[in-house]
């Protein structure tokens, strides 16, 4: 072998050897971040579906993290977007909606995704609350829903018949949920009547839904960031806040706290009643220890047309925005976010779950098949969320910094059920605290 | 008399001292400095939009007569936190420098409650205490004592308290316990054999010869129930009910983390600095006058 030989070897192998290095990381999977605000049954149930979705295709490896619930998760989300490098894909709970929906720049709409990577994409396919509450008048779809929910009661059918009520006719109305608590009280069924989980959610946003009132100017928000909160001069909502008031005096009703944590007070016996999230059936359904249904969220019958509908709750998927994001990474996130939406995937997670499947095909898969025939109780979300009456107000709101203006209703509520401030009071200092929340956020709003 | 030793140049003592200035700078004034030039911006959660507001944050923190209220309410817990930390801390050190056997072993038990974070501190605390689920509601219940710190301010404020404090008090007694074995022997045996009963030997001798390890304490424990206590705090109550735990520090992390009102936060943050200053101030010109130094 001469020298030259040699040479032109050694080169071509150094070429090769270099020519092998961009041929490997081309062959290495795209790699697409998810972070989900869910845990327990619901966190290992959608982590399962991003390895199904590795396991389907070799281009894309997705990623699903668990950042802590929802306010620890966006704060996170906002550091790392401010550093350069969000997840691409963040899973939102239904009040961090206003903030992200104002948030230009930061998140690309899904309908945008899905037609930048070429794949079918069609508003209409979602339920339409969810439609309406996580799209734009255009129709144009901001973010994906995926977990559905809405408020539901669970009543303890066991802590029913002690107290001599009938355990198959749940309370529809206030009225008649108050007479039962009081019956269970005097009864000593249970130690406390009726409590509830997320206060602002249940007792201010689907409480106004369910009776149609406005509880903020423009469509409650939904014109635009110049609207304001109606919370004084509201006298259903006032009426409200005074029975819990009132029923927290003699137990019938007992305050939880601020989230989710009132739950363990009905899984453990403690109250009879529970209006909550459909989508926490399921941590009922393993922890509770007594027969228990379901039933819509009570109303006043005295309101005309009532019950309205409830309205939407749980998450959606917004796929974030970034100066280095290639066109390969986007195209992964439209590939999972269909496979997420696919049938198969959908009605295995509201089976699962108790959330409410997201799409109308795997709603009518559902029905098909005869799952909430044979699962009774189940359809209760979907009577009280689709099928109930719509009005002006039955579309969700649409507020800037909601997740800090929930925390001002529970705190201003928490003093009234003190005692120390009257139900009139509380609303009146929630809405001058709120409104105030509100003019800063249209001066940063773009 | 005071001996002085004198470096030739100056090169090397501030070639030694480097690491901690460079230490004290990128850790403590830079982002003093950062908080600052914060407080003076108001930005949107993702600061895609930024704007100089010169001090409408600082208006707007003393325009809300929440931020008064929980003033004082941050007074009243610090005072509570660091006292409930010192008494009992100081108590246990006595006890301990007492134990002949296993001495080791007594003040090792003594120290883990400091090894654990806040939050997961807090967390115990919460479920506890906890009225639905509780071990130590339970009991409460039982003996008829009302406690409900989910609806109950004073209640949720003792719990806070007390869980603040209990973290810091294994800290508090490693200090005492270090301060009472430096105390010479021979001085107690002294006053012991002029017939000085235990009681006053602690407090005319070992209480003055602890005193810099007290003033130590206490400014520490001051700066802690100031600044390091939002993790007990969110774990527990998240400030409530209505806001009967909210203190200042936990209203800067609520406002800035949870939030993402940053001016606002930041703003808050230099507020509480400048408390903070201020009470370490009046501290050594105050307290630290009583303070006898060997």
């Amino acid at each position: 072998m001469t020298l030259k030989k040699t040479l032109v070897s050694a080169a071509l192998a150094i070429g090769a050897l270099t020519g092998a290095v961009p041929a490997l990381a081309q062959n290495r999977p795209v790699e697409i971040q998810m972070w989900m605000g869910l845990t327990g049954q619901g966190g290992e149930l959608l982590s399962r579906f991003g390895e199904d979705f590795n396991k389907s295709q070799s281009e894309y490896r997705v990623v699903v993290s668990f950042k802590g619930q929802y306010p620890e998760q966006r704060a996170a989300a906002v550091a790392a977007f401010r550093a350069g490098n969000p997840p691409h894909i963040m899973q939102m709970f239904d009040a961090g909606s206003g903030d992200m929906m104002h948030a230009k720049g930061a998140v690309v709409p899904v309908s945008e995704v899905f037609k930048r990577a070429g794949l079918q994409f069609n508003a209409a396919d979602f339920i339409p609350p969810a439609r309406g509450y996580y799209g734009l008048p255009s129709g144009e779809l901001l973010s994906m829903p995926f977990n559905v929910s809405t408020t539901v009661l669970f009543y303890n059918k066991d802590a029913f018949k002690k107290a001599g009520l009938d355990p198959e006719k749940p309370p529809q109305t206030w009225p008649q949920l108050i007479e039962a608590a009081k019956k269970i009280r005097s009864t000593n069924a249970a130690a406390c009547g009726y409590t509830t989980t997320w206060l602002s959610w249940v007792m201010l946003e689907q409480f106004s839904s369910r009776h149609n009132v406005a509880f903020g100017t423009e469509g409650n928000g939904r014109g635009g960031v110049s609207a304001s909160l109606q919370l004084a001069n509201n006298p259903l909502l006032i009426k409200q806040v005074q029975t819990l008031v009132d029923m927290q005096k003699d137990k019938s009703f007992d305050y939880g706290g601020r989230s989710n944590d009132a739950a363990a007070k009905f899984i453990s016996g403690e109250c009879a009643m529970l209006t909550q999230s459909s989508g926490g059936l399921g941590a009922i359904t393993q922890g509770a220890k007594f027969a228990f249904g379901t039933s819509g969220l009570p109303y006043w019958p005295e309101v005309k047309g009532a019950p309205f509908a409830t309205t939407i709750g749980g998450a959606s998927l917004w796929v974030f925005s970034a100066p280095n994001r290639t066109q390969a990474e986007f195209r992964g996130v439209a590939q999972f976010l269909n496979f997420l939406k696919s049938d198969r995937v959908m009605t295995e997670w509201a089976k699962t779950t108790g959330f409410l499947p997201a799409t109308n095909s795997a709603f009518k898969a559902m029905q098909d098949e005869g799952f909430f025939t044979k699962n009774p109780g189940r359809d209760v979300p979907i009577l009280s969320l689709i099928s109930a009456a719509k009005g002006d107000n039955t579309n969700g709101y649409r507020f800037g910094r909601w997740t800090e203006i929930r925390d001002v209703y529970h705190e201003e509520v928490e003093k009234a059920l003190q005692g120390n401030q009257s139900a009139a009071d509380a609303l009146r200092n929630a809405e001058r605290r709120g409104n105030a929340l509100l003019r800063a956020f249209e001066r940063t709003a773009s | 008399m005071q001996r002085r030793v004198i470096f030739p140049q100056q090169g090397l003592p501030l070639l030694l001292l480097l690491p901690q200035l460079a230490v004290t700078l990128i850790f403590f004034f830079w982002p003093g400095a950062q908080a600052v030039y914060m407080s003076l911006l108001q930005q949107d959660a993702f600061g895609i939009s930024v704007q100089f507001v010169g001090l409408d944050n600082f208006r707007a923190v003393f325009a809300d007569e929440g931020y008064v209220e929980a003033f004082w309410r941050t007074m009243l817990f610090s005072a509570a936190v660091t006292v409930l930390a010192m008494v009992p801390a100081l108590v246990l050190a006595v006890m301990a420098d007492r134990v002949v056997k296993g001495a080791t072993a007594y003040t090792t038990a003594m120290l883990v409650p400091y090894a654990i974070a806040p939050a997961v501190a807090g967390v115990l605390w919460f479920f506890m205490f906890s009225p639905s689920i509780g071990v130590l509601a339970w009991g409460m219940k039982s003996l008829g004592i009302p406690w409900n710190p989910v609806l109950d301010g004073s209640d949720a404020m003792w719990l806070v308290i007390l869980a603040s404090a209990w973290k810091q008090v294994a800290y508090n007694f490693l200090f005492f316990l270090a301060g009472l074995q430096s105390i010479p022997k021979s001085l107690l045996e002294a006053a012991a054999i002029d017939g000085a009963k235990p009681m006053r030997r602690f407090w005319t001798i070992i209480f003055p010869l602890l005193s810099p390890t007290t003033f130590f304490l206490l400014v520490v424990g001051l700066v802690y129930a100031f600044f390091d206590t939002f993790g007990v705090i969110s774990a527990i109550t998240q400030g409530g009910p209505a806001t009967a735990t909210e203190t200042l520090v936990y209203k800067v992390y609520k406002d800035g983390v949870q939030n993402l009102d940053l001016g606002s936060s930041a703003a808050q943050s230099v507020i509480l600095m400048a408390i903070v200053v201020g009470l370490t101030v009046l501290q050594f010109r105050f307290v630290e006058r009583r303070v006898h130094y060997n």
